[in-house]
Order: C-alpha cells, then sequence, then structure tokens
C-alpha cells in the first residue's frame, strides 16, 4: 500500500531540494524524507486558511472544530498534521487558531486502549467517545428516524442500542447495511459537533476516499447530493464540511504514517483492508468495498485520474434556493423538487398503482429508498 | 426445492430470473413485462407522435433488433400510427459488416419494414477497409466514430426522416456516466443522460441534414434483459464484433458497471438516475427537468453505440494517456506551490510551515466554455468548428490517396439534394432485391 520506495542501490537526489537522498516515489517524482512530509503538511494547511489566527478577536473566543477520528490512516494522520500546526502557531504566537475536538464513534468493536494512545500522544485536545446508537437519542427530530424501526419494535419502547440493532437487522442486503450505518454515523457526528458548539467538521477524506464516495454515490442514486458531499463549505447541516486532506493520495497517507517521527503505526487501525480482499462473494461485497478495491488500482497507475474525478465533482453546483427543498428523513439531504422515493422519473416502469404507495411512503431520497425496505401497508395505515 | 411459480400470474412455472430486480417469471410473462415497460418509456417520456416517421439505426446487433421487435410489436398493439423504416450503415468491412447486413436484409422481411442501406464509400468515398490500409488499425475506429455520427443523421435526412431511434440501453448509459466522471467531462453528462436529444439547425430548410431528433427508447431497459428477450422471442441477430478492434477490451467503466450490478441489481438504473440528476447541477447546463423536457440538447458529441458494444469504448491507453497530460496539469499547478516553499524557506529557515505568510493561493483553472453550434464549410453539417471533424479527416485521408477516382457529391443545392435522395434510395432498393435473389 505505501508509496514506491526507492532502490537504494540507485539512489537518487530528491527533485525538490537537491540535496537529500530520495526515500520515495511522489506522483513520478523522487523525493526526501523532508519535503515529503512538507508535501503533505503543505496540502492539508493550505485547505485551511480560513483558520489562521485571529489576532482581531480575544483569545477566550477560540473557534472550535470537531475531528471525527476513525483510528484509520486518514483521520489520524490529520490530527497528527493539525496538532503539529497548532503547536506551530502556539509556539510562534502564543495563540491558536482554532481549538481541536476529536469524537470517536463506537460501533461496537472500539478497543478503549487505542484512544487512550491517541489521548496521551496528543493531549492538548478536547476527546468523546460515544456508540453509535446514540444517534436515536442526539437528533431532535427522532420521530423520523424511528419510523424506518421494523412494524414490531415501534409499538415497544426499548434502549437505542435495541432499536439500531434491529433497524440494521431488517436491511436485505450488504450495501444496504452499510449504508444506512455510513449514514447514520455521520448524522451522529453532525449533532455532537452542533451540541458541543464547533463551527465546522474536518473530515479526514483523503483525495482517493473523495473519489470512491463520488462513485459510490453516484451507484446508489445519490448524484443530486455529491456537491453537499464533496465540496468544502456549507453543508446542508447549518456547520461547515472541511477535507484538508482533499489533495493527498491514500498511498501518500500510508507512506507518511510510516515515515512519521515517531512512527503513527502505532496509532493506526485499519481492520479492512484483509477483509475486503477476502470477502469477494457477491453477498458480502458492497458498493462501497467495489470501489475502494476500484480506486485502489487506479490510484496505483494513473493518480491523476483519481485527482481528476474529484476536481471535477467539485465544479458540481447546488442550484439556487436547495437548502429551502425538502429534506430526506434519513440522511438529511435536500431532494430537488420533492422527488422522494424510487418512482416518479423516466426510469420508473410502474404504473399508477404505485403512486399511492409513493405519496404516503414517507420522504426519503431516492438512495435511502434502495436501502430501507418498503412498508408500504404499515406506513399507509399511519 | 419444488419449482417456483411465477410472480405474476402465478400459474406457469417460472423460468427467468429478471435481472433488474431478481423477480421470478414465466416465459410470456417476462415479454409481456420487458414489452409494458419499453410502452411506459415511450409514453411517459413522449417520445413519438402520430403520423411520424421513424428511422431505427439498425446494425443487426441484439440491441437494433429488439429495438425494432419492440416497436412494431407496440406500434401494432397501442396503435402509435408510426412509420417504421431501418436505416443502416455499411462501413465497408468484409467478413463483418456484409454479414450483420444480411441479418438486417431478413430483420427487414420478417418485420415488413422498408430497408435502406447506406454505405461509407458513398458518403465519403472510402470503406473502413481502405482507411484501415491507410492508417493501419490503430485509430482507425476514430475515423469510424466521427463518420458514423455524421452518417445516420444524413440517411435520415435522405430519407426525410426527422427521427431517429437508437438502440442504446441501460448498460450504455451507465456506462458513459461513469467515464464521463473519470474522464472529468461535464459537459457531456447532459447530453448522455437525456433521452431525447436533436441536431440543432442554423437553418430552417427541411431537406437539410439538421433538425433530426434522436431518442434511446431502450434507456431504462437492463443489457442482459434485452438478451433474453431476443432469446425467448427467436429474433435473429448477429453477434459478431468488429474485425478492426480485437484489442478493444472491457473498459474500466464497463467492467465496474457489470460489478456493481452483481451487487446490488439496480445499480444500473441508479447510476443513470443519479446522472440525470448531476447533469442538471453542471454549472451553465440548461435547466432541464431531467432530461425530460429538454428536447433541444445537442447531440452533436454524443457518443455512438459503435462497432461491437459489447466491448468497451475506452482503449487500453486511454487511461495512460489523460495520466499523463493530468500530471503535466498537476506539475505546472506544483511550480506555483514550489515558488512558495523555496520562498519561505528563505524567510523562516528550518521553520517546517510559516505562518501568515502566505504567498499565491494556487493555480486556478479557467471555467471551460460553452460550445456554440454552426455549420460546416464543407458539407453544411452540424459543427462547433469551421470545418467539421468528419471533413477534417476525410481531407486527411485524401491528401495521402495517390488519386482520387470517386468524387463526394457535397449537398451544396437543394436540387441537388432532391437527387441525391432519390439515388440513394433507388441504389438501396437494388441492393435489397439483389440482396432478395
Amino acid at each position: 500500500m505505501p508509496g514506491k520506495h526507492s532502490d537504494s542501490a540507485t539512489s537518487e537526489l530528491c527533485e525538490k531540494c537537491k540535496e537529500n537522498i530520495s526515500i520515495l516515489v511522489v506522483r513520478a517524482k523522487p523525493i526526501c524524507h523532508d519535503c515529503f512530509a512538507r508535501y503533505v503538511h503543505t496540502k492539508a494547511i493550505k485547505r485551511l486558511e480560513s483558520f489562521r489566527v485571529n489576532f482581531a478577536a480575544s483569545p477566550d473566543q477560540q473557534r472550535k472544530i470537531l475531528l471525527p477520528l476513525s483510528h484509520g490512516v486518514s483521520s489520524t494522520t490529520l490530527l497528527h498534521i493539525l496538532d503539529l500546526h497548532l503547536n506551530t502557531q502556539r509556539s510562534k504566537t502564543n495563540r491558536t487558531g482554532f481549538a481541536i475536538s476529536v469524537l470517536v464513534v463506537d460501533e461496537g468493536s472500539l478497543d478503549p486502549a487505542r484512544l487512550d494512545k491517541v489521548r496521551e500522544r496528543y493531549a492538548n485536545h478536547d476527546y468523546a467517545s460515544l456508540p453509535l446508537h446514540d444517534v436515536f437519542r442526539l437528533l431532535p427530530d427522532d420521530a423520523s428516524l424511528r419510523a424506518f424501526l421494523p412494524e414490531s419494535q415501534v409499538q415497544e419502547v426499548c434502549s437505542t442500542q435495541e432499536q439500531l440493532t434491529s433497524l440494521i437487522a431488517s436491511l436485505t442486503s450488504a450495501t444496504a447495511r452499510a449504508d444506512v450505518l455510513t449514514t447514520l454515523r455521520t448524522r451522529l457526528i453532525v449533532e455532537h459537533a452542533k451540541q458541543t458548539g464547533c463551527e465546522s467538521i474536518l473530515w479526514g477524506d483523503s483525495t482517493t476516499r473523495l473519489a470512491e464516495k463520488t462513485l459510490a454515490e453516484t451507484a446508489k442514486g445519490r448524484g443530486f447530493s455529491l456537491p453537499w458531499q464533496i465540496s468544502d463549505g456549507k453543508s446542508p447541516f447549518d456547520i461547515n464540511f472541511h477535507y484538508p486532506l482533499r489533495d493527498v493520495l491514500k498511498k501518500e497517507l500510508f507512506s507518511y504514517v510510516d515515515l512519521a517521527e515517531p512512527a503513527l503505526s502505532a496509532l493506526v487501525y485499519e481492520p479492512q483492508s484483509g477483509a475486503t480482499q477476502a470477502s469477494m462473494s457477491s453477498k458480502n461485497t458492497t458498493i462501497d468495498d467495489l470501489m475502494k478495491q476500484y480506486f485502489e488500482s487506479v490510484e496505483e497507475n494513473f493518480p491523476s485520474i483519481v485527482s481528476n474525478v474529484v476536481r471535477t465533482t467539485g465544479k458540481l453546483e447546488v442550484p439556487t434556493g436547495a437548502t429551502s427543498n425538502p429534506r430526506c428523513s434519513l440522511c438529511g439531504m435536500p431532494v430537488p423538487d420533492g422527488r422522494f422515493g424510487i418512482h416518479g422519473w423516466g426510469g420508473d416502469q410502474h404504473g399508477g398503482a404505485d403512486d399511492a404507495a409513493a405519496v404516503s411512503g414517507g420522504s426519503l431520497c431516492y438512495g435511502c429508498t434502495r436501502s430501507i425496505p418498503q412498508r408500504g401497508t404499515a406506513v399507509a395505515s399511519k | 426445492m419444488p419449482p417456483s411459480p411465477c410472480a405474476l400470474c402465478h400459474t406457469n412455472r417460472a423460468l427467468i430470473l429478471r435481472p433488474k430486480d431478481h423477480s421470478k417469471l414465466c416465459k410470456a410473462c417476462f415479454i409481456t413485462v420487458f414489452e409494458t415497460e419499453i410502452h411506459h418509456t415511450i409514453t411517459t417520456n413522449a417520445l413519438f407522435t402520430r403520423g411520424e416517421r421513424i428511422a431505427i439505426g439498425a446494425s443487426g446487433g441484439k440491441d437494433s433488433t429488439v429495438l425494432a421487435s419492440v416497436l412494431k410489436t407496440l406500434n401494432e398493439r397501442y396503435d402509435y400510427g408510426l412509420d417504421l423504416v431501418l436505416l443502416s450503415i455499411d462501413e465497408g468491412i468484409k467478413g463483418y459488416r456484409d454479414d450483420s447486413l444480411e441479418t438486417v436484409k431478413r430483420n427487414a422481411e420478417q418485420y415488413g419494414m422498408d430497408l435502406t442501406i447506406l454505405g461509407y464509400d458513398e458518403l465519403y468515398g472510402w470503406t473502413m477497409d481502405q482507411v484501415v490500409e491507410q492508417v493501419g488499425k490503430k485509430g482507425n475506429c476514430t475515423y469510424c466514430g466521427v463518420f458514423r455520427r455524421q452518417a445516420l443523421d444524413r440517411g435520415a435526412a435522405r430519407l426525410g426522416v426527422k427521427h431517429v431511434v437508437t438502440g442504446h440501453n441501460a448498460d450504455d448509459v451507465a456506462e458513459t456516466v461513469l467515464m464521463n466522471l473519470l474522464r472529468g467531462d461535464l459537459p457531456r453528462l447532459s447530453r448522455t443522460t437525456s433521452i431525447i436529444t436533436s441536431t440543432p439547425s442554423a437553418s430552417s430548410d427541411p431537406a437539410s441534414n439538421t433538425n433530426i431528433k434522436r431518442s434511446k427508447p431502450l434507456k431504462y431497459a437492463y443489457e442482459k434483459e434485452i438478451v433474453l428477450y431476443a432469446h425467448h422471442k427467436s429474433l435473429d441477430y448477429f453477434s459478431t464484433e468488429c474485425i478492426y478492434s480485437p484489442e478493444a477490451f472491457r473498459g474500466s467503466a464497463r467492467a465496474l458497471i457489470k460489478n456493481l450490478e452483481r451487487v446490488r441489481p439496480s445499480a444500473i438504473l441508479d447510476v443513470v438516475r443519479s446522472g440525470e440528476d448531476m447533469a442538471k447541477l453542471v454549472p451553465g447546463s440548461d435547466e432541464g427537468c431531467g432530461g425530460t423536457c429538454s428536447s433541444n440538447i445537442p447531440v452533436a458529441e454524443e457518443e455512438e453505440g459503435g462497432c461491437g458494444s459489447a466491448n468497451g469504448r475506452t482503449v487500453g491507453g486511454d487511461m495512460a494517456n489523460m495520466e499523463k497530460q493530468l500530471a503535466q496539469n498537476d506539475t505546472a499547478a506544483d511550480q506555483n506551490l514550489e515558488v512558495e516553499i523555496t520562498s519561505k524557506k528563505i524567510n523562516g529557515a528550518g521553520m517546517p510551515l510559516a505562518t501568515g505568510k502566505k504567498g499565491k493561493k494556487g493555480f486556478t483553472p479557467r471555467k471551460s466554455t460553452k460550445q456554440v453550434m454552426g455549420q460546416c464549410k464543407i458539407c453544411g453539417y452540424l459543427s462547433s468548428q469551421d470545418v467539421c471533424k468528419a471533413c477534417v479527416l476525410l481531407g486527411g485521408l485524401n491528401k495521402a490517396r495517390p488519386k482520387n477516382k470517386i468524387e463526394i457529391g457535397y449537398e451544396v443545392q437543394d436540387l441537388q439534394q432532391r437527387d441525391q435522395g432519390a439515388d440513394g434510395v433507388a441504389n438501396a432498393l437494388q441492393r435489397t432485391s439483389i440482396g432478395g435473389d
């Protein structure tokens, strides 16, 4: 996975500084250790110019941002870079441009010792850990989420953990389960950021991850939401989204993890790489897995194409007045013209019988309707 | 496990697992559902009007054969009132196109439709066999694709037909959406996802090469279902691939589409839906509603389902070439960053990052300009340049030719146009009758 290391027998000079011996080939250029670190730092910090030190503000008016940490390569690297950046700001100007709040979402397999190690190494930030099922507790309009629970669960009063378990169990495919889990995780992170007073969320998505997301959401029928999901700036949730690592490839981050001093490997936990290759049967493979495999192979030989996909999608514009469109109850995206459900467009081949179900089917966007099973009878009875 | 009954009629035994939604159907119900869905696509998008004359782009392959069969069936069943004709383009490839055209001739007899065959040599003075002799096998697909795009419109104009239907299916459209994302081609997204496109006209001349509608009635039909339909109706179609593109293999987008379909059957339609939604998000695009209302989107650069539609339209070197070009763009952008880094190094020696000394913001690419459609100076066909691409390629071919045995008759005047049209039809009829012997 790391970038190609140059052969020590035929070492050549770093192409940037012309002084040190190169240890890595980045985008077809040999580069040394220091220049590579500077390369990654520059790419990330360049994206955060709006978070520079605000000398006009008083020290107690500190801006707060949230960093969701999954213990993967990308979010761990982002935390490392931001920590370094804040230390530099503090040592030069005796204050920082923002404060970091780190959130770890527990989906059942979280090892608390991992978070302790991170906290120990980057001690100057707030840390929180929340279970995923807290999304049912935090969302103010949780009634709309509860509507997707299976029939038997609606009547009873049960814990948020049981609600989450039964919701996921009612989904019929691995892609649907992965899709809903991702959506709920995003909602949880957003709600936590709002309630803790953060003005922005810094996601650790690399170029490769954003390209994967572009094609995965396209394949799930959420093309309309791509401007919200890929671009820096406003999100549909009244909070800003930023992707500081959007110009760095995933393989470059893997190299960075190995080369940082001390190495970040002890903090990183990437469980999926083995599991992804093992489960090649179509039963367990998800659309996200497929796109991940695809772009990891494209990235090896054609890294500029990966960048180009992200750049292209970044050009898509949110239509004027889009924020006033009705929202999907699950993912929260504004649906153009309120076209909910999978009916009522050119590709829908069924006649009027389903129109009644579509009207009473609630307010899910096309992509979420593909994941959540239809409950026409139950929904119509409400 | 006992055989399950059909999900629709609950009487017959289910023999077909439907690719689109994995429902189990018997043969009769599958055929009915397939045809009804095409009918639904035609009516909801208002593709046809009563009394309209429609040319079906027929290649002898499965898509156009199924299209012709379904349109004939629906035209009779629902009384569209259409006049259907078959229009074939003969690229002049021995051993491939002449065999597939035999299939089209048989189809014309079976369906009772008029058939017109136009050859590249008739339109351009060159057959693909001759082009390959001249330029070799590499790159000849470019000539064929450019010629074919124009040929269908010029053939329709000769017949006086204002509407051409093609056999593009959902897999083709979804593949094109993904390819355009991978290539970074946003303006093309709108064109490829629209079910109706047309060649805008600078003149109101009814006999000109413009003002011809194109539509794709099979846009929401899966390729696998088209094959199943052809099989269960015992349709006669030709399935050999083009002999001049043996190196064409499944492109990235094609393989990706097939993998997606395996993971989730609806993914192909989901990609088509996303493509339609994204087309409205492209900056500078006309505010159409999913391409349904916009019937005047220019067709000029729409990709045809070319020879060997089962193969990807991406040749192996495309991604490498694009990578090289994009890498150069990135290098140019990096020059700015490099200058910035150097200046920082001078100011703050040893500091990894200087604060508050940001120089240039970086490389800002210019917005792509919109294409303006005009007419080719030489042949009068639609073109955004002075001379259309086919004439440019033709000029290159003719320069290398020792002497011109066949002169291309350009249709400059109305009278000449009508004469050409009449001659074309007569020649086609002769060819048909010869084939009948």
